[in-house]
């Protein structure tokens, strides 16, 4: 099987990765102390902008992508919808009890999961994981052992995921049937992770012998194949979220749609 | 001797931890589908996101792997494009940290399946404090609180403690967790 997975360079690929990821994680934490729901529908709005039009991926790629994330809104939203506290009584059956400060919060839940999974994915589709490593080393100064680690072990993905295909056709052929229950569940890890667990270690093993065979050094003084540095678009980023956060904060006081400024239980 | 992690450890502690990154790929939309069932279900399989600090640090067996192997598995996990983004990065921090103070509490020199549950439960409290913030638990009805930290503390015990304690077990059947291991005194004691 072959995966066409081309997607065209755009502005969000220029960016220093590290200076992407760090931002990303500032505003993880600015997303945290966000309690107002309105806002926080705009802000997704601002991050569905970014992911729809700027990671140069064809829209088909996006929407397969992008399926999960229905998941993703139901199960941060689910239990505060039904379990929720609140005064202002909707439907009370048996255990499930919603209310309108419940259902909102719920809402504001399932919306932050989204703006996060929607900015991780922005990030992932524009990012090589390469050049994110090399980024780490140059800039924030990560040491080589970790980030060459990291980089070898991003090649054997593939091959770890060869031998799972040939794992699960072995185990066909002679007939191993799984049970049910936790049993079965534990059965079926134990028959799936120590071949791939024991073959990896082997061969990280080999690698990593083989690489201090050949002198690969802990010495921070090194000089990279990629040069990673800045450019206008790390400017052009953080002005995207400079302009997008305060006009989400100002649409949300003009043009609320819900009349709650705070989903916290007082 | 030298100090610090050396490349091999390094390099056997990601790769664990990746193909542990994989797995909590696999299980952010299973974690999904099970939570369609109601009543905090999902919290039960919830520890199998703590299970790569306890399997890589029980085959390593050094300090520093735990958190190394958390984090590097919340990479994973968030490179390939976890449905969670950056919240995986912050979790797996904590979750890491949580147990490697476990382990350091017993001087990296236990490895039988108490500490390791108790690794566990760490990392579990560790992300049940993570989603006050994250996911206004402190807000839900004080039953169905309950239920979520019962069953999610339950599932660490159970996936992160002693799955991966049998897991390991097993895999030192195969003779490649002692490619990795520091020579322990029993084997000093083998040489003489």
């Amino acid at each position: 099987m072959r995966l066409d997975f081309s997607y065209k360079q755009t502005w969000l690929h220029q960016i220093n990765p590290s200076f992407k990821f760090i931002l990303i994680v500032i505003l993880f934490i600015h997303i945290l102390f966000i309690h107002n729901i309105n806002v926080m529908i705009n802000y997704m709005a601002a991050a569905f902008i970014l992911y729809v039009a700027f990671t140069g991926h064809p829209w088909k790629r996006l929407l397969i992508i992008s399926i999960p994330f229905v998941l993703l809104f139901v199960t941060s939203s689910a239990s505060m919808i039904f379990f929720g506290q609140g005064e202002n009584t909707w439907l009370k059956w048996g255990l499930v009890h919603i209310t309108e400060e419940s259902f909102l919060r719920g809402l504001h839940l399932g919306f932050r999961g989204i703006i996060f999974a929607t900015l991780g994915v922005v990030f992932s589709l524009t990012t090589r994981p390469v050049y994110l490593f090399y980024s780490f080393m140059q800039q924030l100064k990560l040491k080589p052992k970790y980030a060459y680690s990291f980089m070898a072990a991003f090649r054997l993905i593939p091959i770890m995921i060869e031998e799972l295909q040939i794992l699960s056709y072995a185990l066909k052929v002679r007939g191993v049937q799984h049970q049910k229950g936790v049993a079965g569940f534990f059965k079926k890890l134990q028959s799936y992770s120590i071949p791939l667990l024991s073959q990896s270690i082997r061969r990280a093993h080999r690698i990593a012998v083989a690489m201090e065979a050949k002198h690969f050094s802990a010495t921070t003084k090194r000089t990279f194949y990629y040069q990673i540095g800045f450019s206008k678009f790390d400017i052009l980023f953080v002005m995207y979220f400079a302009v997008v956060i305060p006009a989400s904060y100002l649409l949300a006081i003009h043009f609320p749609y819900f009349p709650v400024t705070d989903v916290r239980f007082q | 001797m030298q100090k610090g992690l050396k490349l091999t450890d390094i390099l056997v502690t990601i790769i664990i931890a990746l193909i542990f990154g994989v797995i909590y790929k696999i299980w952010g939309p299973l974690y999904g589908l099970i939570s369609t069932f109601g009543l905090q279900a999902e919290q039960l399989i919830y520890g199998m996101w703590f299970i790569a600090a306890t399997v890589a640090f029980l085959i390593i067996r050094k300090p520093g792997v735990a958190v190394l192997a958390e984090v590097a598995a919340a990479h994973g996990e968030f490179i390939f494009g976890g449905e969670w983004g950056v919240t995986t990065l912050i979790f797996g921090l904590g979750q890491g940290i949580a147990a490697e103070i476990v382990f350091a509490a017993f001087g990296y020199k236990r490895y039988n399946v108490l500490v390791v549950s108790l690794a566990g439960i760490a990392s579990g409290l560790a992300s049940i404090g993570i989603d006050f913030y994250y996911g206004y638990i402190g807000d839900l009805a004080v039953w169905n609180l309950l239920l979520l930290v019962g069953f999610r503390l339950a599932g660490s015990v159970m996936i992160a403690g002693i799955f991966a304690y049998l897991i390991v077990r097993t895999l030192e059947k195969t003779g490649v967790t002692s490619l990795v291991r520091p020579a322990s005194n029993q084997d000093f004691k083998a040489l003489e």
